[in-house]
């Protein structure tokens, strides 16, 4: 199949530096999962590529199948870049969505949905500042992994509230504990409330909410939970949530 | 991979794999070249690193390379103390001055911000740059990081850290196409990238 052209889109995940003035650029496409691929000339100035093979363009391919790489033959801006440079939180937020579709996509593997789930958030983010936008988007990444959370019933004795207060998450378990089971971690009220938008189709009203003691908590269990799933620390995220 | 070549071999191979930009393949490349060639030539390599490594330094202010504790900028009293342009590496600076637009001190990150790879500001020389701030009477501070989503990143980080400063905070000219390094840029460009630079809100 080497030499073959072929289409495809993609969001950039990861660039490497190659040689002089290339590089290596790492995408995950709509049809091809994780695809490798040099991009020629991409650090000169006046190169054709332009500022479309950075981190998170969204950018319609002509490729060149290769042996070990592809090498980037055409590449066409399906979104501008700039919203996501335009300030340090869309910034940092894309950042933190890319680096964990980077995690989760595989070589040559379609993944469609995550694709789709990608581009949709990197549209949220451009347009719609939220300080939940990177948390929810984790959790339905881990969703559509089959990950997704038990939240509603204590998951070691099926106790359901309002009888019986859910109080604790617990990431090896995969869901929520009552107080006699409890183990993991503790969560509060509010928090579960906002995950279970998230994950129950009231994603809009979760994103709307304001900057809270609330919001940080399901932030870092998004975190936590992700990180345990793929057994590796997510860099992007840890490095904007301490300041 | 290892333990293919004897020792010295895979040694100078590892050693050159570590270079940026050198993957293994290349290195393996690189390392059976250098063994072909004549040992003067291999001799005079070793040489210009060790040589290179024993001279220069760092500038003890600006973090230009330099060979004694000053670089010969921070040492030239012509220069205007009040305005200071944020590059990322050494060779930036070679790229600024060639356009002969700028007239104040530099100060060398040694980098850029890259949350993908875990380099966030502690590992940039940031903090060096905030202490000389107020000794050096600076006024102005021109972000001439690279036009690319990491110098972007830093830039923006800068940004937010210096404006409750109170100082000026500039940014070089969108004129520079995005995705580019500054060291590419012809002079021309990168000088009405300066010229043109605004004020960071
Ligand atoms: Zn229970
Ligand atoms: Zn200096």
């Amino acid at each position: 199949m080497s030499g073959e052209l072929y289409r495809d889109t993609g969001v950039v995940l990861r660039t490497y530096k190659l040689r002089e003035s290339d590089r290596i650029v790492v995408f995950h496409t709509a049809e091809n999962g994780k695809v490798r691929a040099v991009a020629k000339g991409v650090r000169k100035t006046k190169s054709k590529f332009g500022a479309r093979l950075e981190p998170m363009s969204h950018v319609r391919l002509l490729l060149y199948r290769g042996r070990e790489l592809d090498i980037v033959s055409q590449a066409e801006a399906v979104e501008p870049l700039s919203p996501m440079l335009s300030s340090l939180d869309r910034a940092s937020q894309g950042l933190a969505a890319i680096e964990a579709v980077d995690q989760l996509s595989l070589e040559r593997e379609p993944n469609p949905q995550l694709y789709r789930m990608l581009v949709g958030v990197l549209r949220t983010i451009a347009t719609t500042p939220s300080t939940l936008n990177v948390a929810a988007f984790y959790w339905k990444l881990l969703a559509n992994e089959g990950m997704r959370p038990e939240l509603d019933r204590c998951v070691r004795c099926g106790e359901t509230e309002p009888e019986t207060p859910l109080v604790a998450f617990d990431l090896n378990e995969g869901g929520v504990l009552c107080r006699s089971c409890r183990s993991g971690q503790a969560i509060s009220p509010g928090a579960l409330e906002v995950m279970r938008e998230i994950l129950g189709g009231r994603l809009v009203t979760a994103l709307a909410r304001e900057e809270s003691p609330t919001t940080h908590e399901v932030a870092s269990l998004a975190t936590r939970a992700l990180e345990f799933h793929i057994e590796r620390r997510l860099k992007a995220v840890a490095m904007f949530e301490t300041h | 991979m290892a333990g293919n070549y004897t020792a010295p071999v895979q040694v100078l191979i590892d050693e050159l794999g570590r270079l940026p930009g050198i993957g293994p393949k290349s290195a393996q490349r690189i390392a059976f070249h250098l063994l072909k060639v004549p040992t003067e030539d291999a001799t005079r390599l070793a040489f210009a690193i060790t040589d290179a490594k024993a001279r220069v330094r760092f500038c003890e202010r600006c973090f230009n390379v330099s060979e004694g504790a000053l670089c010969p900028i921070c040492n030239d009293d012509a220069r205007d103390t009040s305005k200071v342009c944020v590059v990322e590496e050494s060779r930036d600076i070679v790229a600024i001055e060639k356009t002969g637009e700028f007239r104040g001190r530099y100060h060398v990150l040694l980098g850029a911000m890259s949350p993908l790879e875990g380099i966030g500001p502690e590992q940039l020389k940031i903090r060096e740059l905030i202490a000389r701030i107020e000794p050096e009477g600076i006024e102005e501070i021109i972000l001439c990081t690279n036009p690319n989503t990491e110098g972007e990143v830093t830039a923006m980080y800068l940004a937010r850290l210096l404006k409750p400063i109170g100082l000026t905070v500039t940014r070089i000219a969108s004129g520079l196409p995005v995705g580019g390094d500054l060291e590419y840029a012809d002079e021309l460009t990168l000088g009405r990238a300066l010229e043109g630079r605004r004020t960071v809100d």
